[in-house]
């Protein structure tokens, strides 16, 4: 609702048919993102309506700790990745984050959480950069290390 | 007729040329493994090969028609590969699988069933595309001459038809469905106006002026979205124990579910390819249409979602048939039907021909050519899909620690590589998040991805109604085509739906009512 409530304000010029004001077909570009918004308001208070009029279950969002516990070990690393893409670059990134979770969950030995770090990056490299020429970000020691 | 069947036997023999019929199988293949990476779909294949295309064209004699069969085979390989990321990962390869994610994925993980859910949808594919190609071997340029008189109330009337088809029907929440296509259609208009080129909810951000993809959106949500809800389900550390093993159990049991539902596979089809000849629209539409149309028809419309068959089936025909029904319009009149023919036509003027009715008599080699190869194309798809069924099955067994970051990695290649931009990295993982809570919520996430796929599509046809009958909205509903009130009839449907949940809710209260009296 909120989201609604800013988007209405920020298109609120547009909201009304404006045919006299030479807006073609009598509609500015503000007019549909208006009213989609408001179409989002409304029925946005109706759920929350319903929600407040209806009996709910007495149980809490997350089933347990443990839960919450699991989806903030999954959250957690891939948020962490992807604000470092922007120094650390995709290979970089992809072999750190890929050697953490054979590591931490998977548990494996040395030798194949080292393989997996390794090898990930070279065969993503070999597909996407040289195969499809996608060019995926690089880190800052780029001029040393060429990744 | 018997002048089509004679020019489709010389299509064939174009088509069979041992140098065309390779480099349809490798252009296949090559669509298979762009279709299963999330993100790479049939446009951008299609666009990344073009420059060996024309290499390919100016090889020799026919080389344009070795080229077109080149491009056509990677878009129908991708058509095929789309669906495997869908049904294994919950993650669309292809705009078009993602109509696929409510159903295919459902039947893999939670019935256990992903060899099943994955030769229903080849099957499904199959045969949608054998029919769409037979019409527009049959149709090609009356069709398309017809398609070209919809006017924007037409189309504008087709998309809302979509929207209400998707709160119409529902086994879910009608209001939230109502509240996510408002949600999609807002975070579409995100970006420039297309009419008037204005900047719309983009708070001084430039980043945000090209607005905010759909294919970013739709990964974040279902997949990384999915992975999240499934690491709270199952805890981490939990290892997919699907039976991956599959065979012709599965291709069997596939094919007895087509055979019960060709009832609504076919004219699914024919309604896909339908659409698919509508200029501008292609197979992402059309498998969410076909998905809106088996569900709303359906006897069990309470299994949607929860790995109904006909929710694989249908979307999968309707994809395939528009798909083929989107090059009616690009062979025979020079408009584009899919942004992947678009990205063709573009290769048709590189090498020299242009596209239009007069393709039929100057180049008759090289339409019929293409006709033939799309059915070889699909057959050796097909093929090489079923036989692959185990092999991409086996992807399952892959253990939780490496198989959970790789779909990470993945998607995130996926959508960086859409338009070498962090920005869509950022909106990947942060609507994953978002789709985590919402599926916590119970909110319904395909109208949303509907929206905004549509809401674009759906403003400017709105917008350049209004301009056409000079700001008069009445123009919606006064709209005909061949003497026909289309947009009216379809607008008068979209109103039934509507009201169908209201209607729905108010029986069964009056009969909670009834239940309380006391007899």
């Amino acid at each position: 609702m909120v989201i609604a409530a800013v988007a209405m304000f920020d298109t609120r010029k547009g909201a009304l048919p404006d045919i006299a004001g030479g807006a073609p077909g009598g509609l500015s570009g503000g007019f549909y993102p208006f009213w989609s918004a408001a179409v989002l308001l409304v029925f946005g208070a109706l759920v929350a309506l319903r929600s407040l009029t209806t009996p709910q279950a007495a149980t809490g969002v997350f089933k347990d700790r443990q839960s919450v516990t699991s989806v903030l070990t999954l959250a957690v690393p891939m948020v962490v990745a992807v604000a470092l893409i922007p120094y650390l670059g995709f290979y970089l990134m992809t072999s750190l984050y890929m050697g953490f979770f054979a590591a931490v969950l998977g548990r494996y030995k040395w030798y194949w959480v080292l393989a997996i770090a390794v090898l990930f990056p070279l065969v993503i490299y070999a597909i996407f950069e040289l195969g499809f020429r996608v060019a995926l970000p690089k880190s800052i020691f780029y001029d040393l290390v060429r990744f | 007729m018997l002048e089509v069947l004679g020019d489709l036997a010389g299509g064939f023999g174009v088509a069979l040329q041992p140098t065309n019929l390779l480099m349809l199988l490798v252009g296949v293949l090559l669509g298979l493994i762009i279709g299963v990476l999330p993100g790479l779909g049939g446009t951008s294949g299609v666009a990344i090969l073009l420059p060996v295309s024309v290499l390919i064209a100016g090889s020799g004699a026919g080389g344009a028609t070795t080229a077109i069969i080149f491009l056509a085979g990677i878009y129908w390989g991708a058509l095929f590969g789309g669906v495997i990321t869908s049904i294994l990962f919950n993650i669309p390869g292809e705009p078009w699988a993602v109509a696929l994610l409510f159903d295919g994925y459902p039947l893999a993980k939670r019935k256990g069933r992903p060899g099943l859910a994955l030769s229903s949808s080849f099957v499904s594919s199959f045969v949608g595309a054998l029919l769409a190609t037979i019409l527009l071997t049959f149709f090609a340029r009356a069709l398309a001459f017809e398609a070209i008189k919809f006017g924007p109330a037409e189309l504008f009337a087709v998309f809302i038809l979509s929207f209400t088809t998707l709160v119409g029907l529902g086994s879910e929440a009608p209001l939230k469905s109502v509240m996510m296509i408002a949600l999609g259609l807002l975070l579409a208009a995100i970006g420039f106006d297309s009419i008037t080129g204005e900047p719309r909810l983009t708070f001084g951000h430039i980043e945000l002026l090209s607005g905010i993809g759909f294919v970013p959106v739709t990964i974040g949500l279902f997949g990384i979205g999915e992975v999240l809800a499934s690491a709270e389900e199952q805890g981490i550390g939990f290892v997919e124990r699907m039976n991956a093993k599959v065979g012709l159990r599965d291709i069997r049991e596939a094919f007895g579910a087509l055979r019960k539902r060709l009832g609504m596979v076919i004219p699914i089809s024919i309604i896909g390819f339908l659409f698919g000849v509508l200029p501008g629209h292609g197979a992402t539409a059309g498998s969410f249409l076909g998905y809106g149309l088996a569900r709303q028809y359906s006897k069990n419309k309470e299994d949607f979602g929860k790995g109904e068959i006909s929710g694989i089936m249908a979307p999968q025909a309707a994809a395939d048939s528009a798909a083929v029904g989107s090059l009616v319009p690009m062979i025979a009149l020079g408009i584009p039907g899919s942004p992947t023919s678009a990205v063709m036509m573009a290769g048709l003027f590189i090498w020299g021909l242009q596209p239009g009715p007069l393709l039929f008599i100057e180049h008759k080699d090289f339409v019929w050519g293409l006709i033939a190869s799309i059915y070889l194309g699909h057959l050796l798809t097909f093929l090489i899909c079923l036989a692959a069924v185990p092999l991409l099955a086996m992807i399952m067994r892959t253990p939780y620690a490496i198989i959970t970051p790789f779909i990470v990695v993945i998607s995130i290649i996926g959508s960086y590589s859409l338009n070498n931009s962090m920005l869509d990295v950022f909106v990947t993982i942060g609507f994953g998040l978002v789709g985590y809570w919402l599926r916590k919520l119970k909110y319904p996430l395909a109208p949303l991805v509907v929206a905004l796929v549509l809401g674009d599509s759906t403003e400017r046809e709105l917008r350049k109604g209004l301009i056409a009958s000079g700001g008069d909205p009445s123009t919606f509903v006064t709209s005909t085509v061949g003497g026909l009130p289309l947009s009216a009839l379809m607008l008068f449907l979209s109103v039934l739906l509507v009201l169908l949940p209201v209607i729905r809710s108010m029986r069964s209260r009056r009969r909670a009512a009834g239940d309380d009296v006391p007899h």
